[in-house]
């Protein structure tokens, strides 16, 4: 992970509710006392039951690529429908920004998102009901 | 004879209406106790005021057995059914933040699921219906109902051993042993869920919580379609608790 280039957003946890019966437990798995920023570019969207993931192309400050898993916890479908998010949120080859914490194993490069993605602007892609 | 006639007329008449009543009236009355579930409920929340908290059986909570507690330690986490789309049974599902259905029919209550797609049958009693076999265990058990009062009443066994059957995220397993009983009744323009689960084996005392749930004017979201690979996607993440046993390479791939 010290190889990436990353921001450290200092969002602070709790930024937004995540649903917190996964029962996929992320307990011990992430580093939920820090948030940091990921930039890269949508690589797969999977809008899919249990648990939706998007991943995300990074590259590193030496230049290398890797495959971010970027996970939404224990929410379904169902629940990030409800807050905006749909099966063509994310389209391949989005250069897109997103908050997180960070898988603790080392270099397992997932990230438990915490808030909404964004374009690398700033500027929201999820527009909430 | 025209009196006597139409006396007598009024009299058959009478007792035509009498006897149609005699009959209709337990029917109707037996009716009017049954309470009128049927619908979309949302999520319940705990009538404790602990919003979801009472659904939540804790790591070490005090009704656990030892039993309980060793099979928690023992276990690890990459061994658990859920990471192969298995659904959660009850009482744990109710842990999970999705609505259900309700559908009251004559000689059963249907309970659809928002989540795994999940539908269980209480079978409700003097319809004749067939009772599993003595060593017949399901996943989500065998329900029978009954309306008492004001409620339906609905008792689950035969369940099949489920390792997460008390908590999926603790390791809180529940044995064949265990029995839960369902007690809805409308509150308002609400419905009111009492649960007591009892599993002599993994909790020392009845486990019993309320719930209360709203209409959901939305339907299920279903089918669920389970994807193994999203299910099993964060088990990367985890690191076996038994790094000297081979790596287990999960059916179905």
């Amino acid at each position: 992970m010290k190889f990436f280039k990353l921001l450290s957003a200092g969002l602070g946890l709790g930024l937004l509710i995540q649903t917190a019966f996964a029962h996929h437990s992320t307990n011990g798995i992430y580093d939920e006392t820090k948030v940091d920023e990921l930039t890269g570019v949508v690589k797969e969207w999977r809008f899919i039951n249990p648990h939706p993931s998007l991943i995300i192309t990074v590259t590193d400050a030496a230049g290398q690529a890797h495959d971010w898993d970027v996970s939404y916890g224990g929410s379904a479908v169902v629940h990030l429908s409800r807050r905006g998010f749909k099966a063509d949120s994310f389209k391949s080859g989005d250069t897109i920004k997103v908050s997180g914490n960070m898988a603790l194993v080392e270099d397992s490069y997932g990230l438990l998102a915490k808030g909404d993605p964004t374009h690398a602007d700033g500027s929201p892609i999820i527009i909430r009901p | 004879m025209k009196n006597i006639s139409n006396e007598l007329r009024k009299t058959i008449l009478f007792a035509c209406t009498a006897l149609a009543v005699g009959v209709t009236l337990p029917s109707s009355a037996a009716t009017a106790q049954v309470p009128d579930l049927n619908g979309v409920w949302k999520w319940g929340a705990c009538e404790d005021g602990t919003n979801f908290g009472c659904m939540i059986l804790e790591e070490d909570d005090e009704l656990l057995t030892d039993r309980a507690k060793a099979y928690r330690d023992a276990i690890d986490e990459t061994a658990q059914p859920k990471y192969d789309c298995a659904p959660m049974s009850i009482p744990h599902m109710w842990t999970d933040p999705y609505s259900h259905q309700i559908e009251q029919f004559e000689d059963r209550v249907v309970f659809t699921y928002g989540k795994d797609d999940v539908v269980r049958t209480a079978w409700l009693e003097n319809h004749g219906h067939k009772p599993p076999a003595h060593n017949e265990f399901l996943y989500t058990g065998y329900s029978v109902g009954r309306y008492e009062g004001d409620a339906l009443i609905v008792e689950t066994t035969h369940f099949s051993f489920d390792p997460q059957g008390l908590n999926a995220d603790f390791k809180l397993a529940s044995s064949t042993q265990k029995k839960v009983t369902e007690r809805y009744t409308r509150d308002g323009e609400g419905l009111k869920l009492t649960v007591s689960t009892e599993d002599q084996f993994m909790l020392k005392e009845p486990w019993v919580y309320s719930v209360r749930s709203e209409r959901d004017p939305e339907p299920l979201a279903l089918p669920w379609n389970c994807d193994l690979g999203a299910s099993r996607q964060i088990l990367k993440l985890l690191p076996s608790d038994y790094p000297n046993d081979a790596k287990v390479t999960r059916i179905p791939q």
